[in-house]
């Protein structure tokens, strides 16, 4: 790169002119296109170097022109985003060399994985399946598959009173008694009829044929007819 | 082969493990001097045309068998499992390898993103372990006797120079005008916007 204003090569041009240390107003852009794109350039062209070179020199007539067109914002440069281009820049320097170690494990894997060591200690070797078995991989599936011993139904022939006779039963001796023990109703039941009974006090109680009466807690419930 | 020799190819032989240079000394008694010049012994024993080497891996010596071996090898005993690991997680290896003990604080600001799930991936994978601490400070990582063995190093520490991986000059600016046409671009696409 060669021009009145500058002679050096086009990255250090563009570094100078985003930290103003050229004079965007006074850089000969037409010069600039000419000397970069001439068929005279000695340089060999391929066609990243080429597409960049256009992207770059459409940027600067860009920011050329707004600078020409006084555009707010074009005359400071840019100081943050100087100072964060700078910190990315060095941290992508500091950590390139991670990337290319890892590239070289990488191929460090692949070479080490040809080897191989006596993993197995002594004695056990015998353990290890030789070649695939049909018959013991079938004596092996045949736990895994074997049927689960049928659920007991027994509980479910269980034949117990039901409430609507629980009921009956209760009024039958409240209307002969007049007042019955909780306990002496349920002395001959399992725990669920003996809930069973207590639901068909309650119930009574709701329709308003029994009153219910515990005189201590836990104590015995005495069931008194209400009905004359 | 001189008796020592000998003796020491026949541990080899049975070790599951790579031996430790202190393992041989105790069980022949012989000093480390003597017992390398057997290993050199049994080097020469197992040259390229026989199926077992002789390798100095993960702070040990192994008998081991030879890489173009390893598809009949495969049919004998089931193959190794292989460690495929994604980009990120080798060059958190990377970084462990060349850094430890090094903190996860240490990688992430390296790395320039959060790596606490490949930090726990490659724990998982017993190929870097967190080092007993007093119970002070944060946990500091390095890598294992497994990571040797996997990646075939002799010994921690078996690795080239960081310095031979830096960026040479043209490279270091070429990644400075990438950013810069970066900056270009982007600055260009806020002014048509």
């Amino acid at each position: 790169m060669q021009i009145d204003l500058f002679q050096g090569p086009f990255d250090l041009l563009l570094t100078l002119l985003l930290r103003d240390e050229v004079d965007m107003l006074e850089l000969p852009l037409a010069h600039l296109i000419e000397e970069s794109v001439t068929p005279s350039h000695e340089e060999r062209w391929d066609i990243d170097a080429a597409s960049q070179l256009l992207l770059l020199l459409a940027a600067i007539a860009d920011l050329k022109g707004r600078r020409v067109l006084g555009e707010d914002g074009e005359d400071e440069p840019d100081v943050d985003a100087l100072a964060m281009r700078e910190a990315l820049e060095a941290r992508l320097v500091a950590y390139a060399p991670f990337q290319r170690a890892a590239l070289w494990l990488a191929e460090r894997l692949r070479a080490a994985q040809g080897p191989r060591y006596r993993r197995v200690p002594p004695g056990t070797a015998a353990a290890v399946p030789v070649r695939d078995d049909p018959a013991r991989l079938r004596a092996a599936m045949d736990t895994m598959v074997e049927a689960p011993p049928a659920p007991s139904l027994e509980h479910m022939g269980v034949q117990r009173r039901p409430l609507p006779e629980l009921l009956g039963r209760l009024r039958e001796s409240i209307a002969r008694l007049r007042e019955v023990s909780f306990e002496q109703v349920v002395s001959d039941c399992d725990r669920l009829e003996e809930a069973l009974t207590l639901l068909a006090a309650l119930e009574l109680v709701r329709r308003g044929e029994a009153e219910l009466r515990q005189d201590v807690p836990f104590g015995d419930i005495l069931i008194t007819g209400t009905r004359a | 082969m001189t008796g020592l020799a000998r003796t020491v190819e026949a541990l080899l032989f049975i070790a599951p493990e790579p031996l430790e240079m202190g393992t041989i000394e105790d069980i022949t008694g012989e000093p480390a001097s003597e017992i390398t010049l057997a290993l050199g012994e049994i080097r020469e024993r197992h040259a390229d045309d026989t199926g077992l080497e002789l390798a100095e891996i993960a702070g040990g010596w192994a008998l081991r068998t030879r890489a173009d071996l390893a598809p009949a090898c495969d049919r004998l005993r089931a193959r190794p499992r292989e460690d495929r690991l994604s980009p990120a997680a080798m060059e958190t290896l990377a970084v462990v390898a060349y850094l430890e003990p090094v903190t996860r604080r240490e990688i992430g600001r390296l790395r320039g993103v959060d790596v606490d799930s490949t930090v726990s991936s490659l724990l998982d994978r017993g190929l870097i372990e967190e080092l007993e601490t007093s119970g002070a400070g944060p946990a500091t990582f390095r890598t294992t006797t497994l990571f040797l063995e996997r990646f075939g190093l002799a010994r921690r520490g078996d690795l080239p120079s960081l310095e031979r991986f830096e960026l040479t000059g043209p490279e270091a600016q070429a990644l400075r005008a990438r950013l810069q046409q970066a900056e270009l671009i982007a600055e260009a696409e806020t002014g048509d916007g």
